[in-house]
């Protein structure tokens, strides 16, 4: 082999650092071959400390704007933790239902405006509008109920306002959660067309495969995003959360200016597939069908069908909310007034986040006053995997064209669904 | 799943970026100038794009209001229409983080849901760093911004 490749893919923000692909070879030989990546969110550790208990939740939801419901619940638990603060089953329920808004509508937007075009062969879901129209109105109107589901429990569309340390400060009446019921009900039959869709290019994913390590959430009897221990596909011990850093092993490597993670190997994955992968047994039946016919088996290792689990999962969050609205109307919602006292202390939040397991850890001085933040993101967990994935696939594809190969390289990275540059957004135009 | 007014104003960006939540600071600050604006909805997508899809979907009139470079002086406030501008902004589509705002309204056009009328104001910003609060380029110069949306609303900007 004498021809040489040179793929390039680099993401430049002015303030976030970068997410680039690097591949150079040289007569056959890879020469450099580097997922490079910005070390995130950082910054916002160092913005909460000396911040009161009260304003960590509404400052770390901004790390993300697709994510900060699970960024929000992941600091109220890790603050609750600390204080010792109760809550009742109705704030849990609650919730609960109010993250799987976040993640119908984080993956919708993944499998319908990211991945879609990449099997379809387009740049991007704009064009897809005019060649494949009721697809997309299909993923939009979906997404739609998932924005507007999350207005509702969250107060607004993305960085929540209802979301308090021990509780609500506004509930959902029982109208509302009748009306989300049935809008729910109405979005079955859409999933179930956008999973025909995904389904009928699913031979576009590449037929990759690397035995890896996944890990999530677990707990028994549950598809969990929201309670349970840390597991591994590696390991039948769990890990309690308050443990995570020995789950993590952040670790700094040559290649890359972000930290890698590591537990039983040199990385590992996590995500809508790590969950799947450990928790598809506990799958609802819409859900459990969705994934037969996609023929999806646990203990799949091709990072590309990360979206496929997406897919079922998208099914399985609509079915188990419409569960939760059931016992919540049964039980009747109560106004509840959250007591919190200040107070010294260390509490850890886990919480499965559309893209993977999502860690907070913070400490309180005796005035509520924050001494010390760690925010643990999923994204970062996956950097070292995806570098791993690259170097398992680029030497079997090295005869393809650059084209293709560079192509094979973005899907790959999308399949993660990573979170990169996602505190800013802002236009750059030029006047005509 | 309520009632939409028939126009809706928009502020876009992050309120711990300095000058990049120049959106946000906008429509609280309209909130609070002005208690009812007649036939108005305000909403804060806050850095999520694809929001503004849902948010603008089927209304009579779209106001955005978004931190731009623009190669302008910093503070500089400009209003258009989105077919005014090209996006010079560099995408991988890599990630569902990035986001393009003119992609967005072309998504909504394509989609059948586009307002009759699509007004942007962009905003040059002087500093997007982490941090709170404005630039004192921007910050001299919020309330002006604010009247400027408010007459827009009220439509008695004279274009």
């Amino acid at each position: 082999m004498s021809k040489s490749i040179d793929v390039n893919v680099h993401h430049i923000t002015r303030v976030e650092g970068h997410g680039n692909i690097v591949l150079n070879t040289s007569n056959g030989k890879i020469e450099k071959l580097e997922w490079q990546v910005p070390e995130a969110p950082r910054f916002f550790e160092a913005m909460v400390r000396g911040r009161m208990w009260d304003e960590i939740q509404p400052i770390v939801c901004r790390i993300c704007g697709i994510c900060s419901f699970a960024h929000s619940l992941a600091a109220l638990k890790a603050v609750e933790g600390a204080l010792g603060v109760e809550i009742s089953e109705q704030t849990d329920k609650l919730r609960i239902l109010a993250y799987y808004g976040e993640q119908l509508e984080s993956h919708v937007l993944h499998v319908g405006y990211l991945i879609a075009p990449d099997l379809l062969g387009v740049k991007s879901v704009v064009p897809l509008a005019s060649s494949h129209p009721d697809a997309v109105k299909t993923i939009v109107a979906a997404h739609r109920v998932g924005n507007q589901w999350m207005e509702l429990l969250g107060g607004r569309m993305t960085h929540p306002v209802s979301f308090r340390v021990g509780g609500f400060g506004k509930l959902p009446t029982d109208e509302e959660l009748k009306e989300l019921r049935k809008s729910l009900v109405d979005t079955v039959p859409k999933l179930e067309i956008i999973a025909e869709l995904v389904m009928s290019l699913a031979d576009k994913l590449p037929a990759f495969e690397r035995d890896t390590e996944y890990i999530a959430l677990m707990e028994p009897g549950v598809y969990t995003f929201y309670h349970g221990d840390i597991g591994s596909t590696d390991t039948s011990d769990k890990v309690n959360i308050h443990e995570f850093e020995s789950v993590v092993n952040e670790y700094i490597t040559k290649q890359s200016t972000a930290k890698w993670a590591r537990w039983h190997r040199d990385s590992y994955a996590v995500g809508a597939l790590a969950r799947y992968n450990l928790n598809a047994d506990h799958l609802l039946p819409l859900a459990e069908k969705t994934a037969k016919a996609f023929g999806l088996e646990k203990g799949c290792c091709n990072p590309y069908m990360n979206s496929v689990a997406q897919v079922i999962e998208s099914v399985q969050v609509v079915e188990h909310a419409l569960q939760l609205i059931d016992e919540l109307l049964t039980a009747g919602i109560t106004y509840e007034v959250p007591h919190v006292e200040a107070k010294a202390g260390m509490g850890v939040g886990a919480i499965e986040a559309p893209r993977g397991i999502l860690f907070h850890r913070y400490a309180f001085d005796d005035d509520g006053r924050c001494v010390s933040a760690n925010c643990c993101i999923p994204t970062n967990q996956n950097h070292g995997n995806i570098q791993k994935d690259f170097e398992a696939l680029v030497p079997q594809i090295m005869d393809r064209g650059q084209d293709e190969i560079r192509q094979m390289l973005e899907m790959l990275v999308r399949a993660y669904d990573p979170c990169i540059s996602c505190s800013t957004h802002f236009l750059n135009i030029e006047f005509v | 799943m309520t009632e939409r007014n028939s126009t809706v104003v928009v502020g876009l960006g992050n309120p711990l970026m300095a000058d990049e939540g120049i959106g946000l600071y906008v429509v609280r600050g309209l909130l609070e100038a002005s208690e009812q604006l007649p036939d108005t909805d305000i909403v804060e997508p806050g850095t999520s794009p694809m929001g503004v899809v849902h948010a603008i979907a089927g209304r009579r009139k779209a106001i955005l209001v978004d931190c731009a470079y623009m190669r302008e002086p910093a503070g500089t406030i400009r209003r258009f229409h989105p077919d005014e501008v090209v996006s010079t902004k560099e995408m991988t589509h890599l990630s569902l983080h990035e986001g393009d705002l003119l992609d967005v309204l072309e998504l909504s056009k394509r989609l059948g849901e586009y307002p009759e009328e699509v007004v942007i104001f962009g905003i040059q910003p002087e500093l997007i760093a982490l941090g709170e609060g404005l630039s004192s380029a921007l910050q001299e110069r919020l309330q002006d911004y604010i009247a400027i949306i408010n007459a827009e609303v009220e439509g008695s900007l004279v274009h």
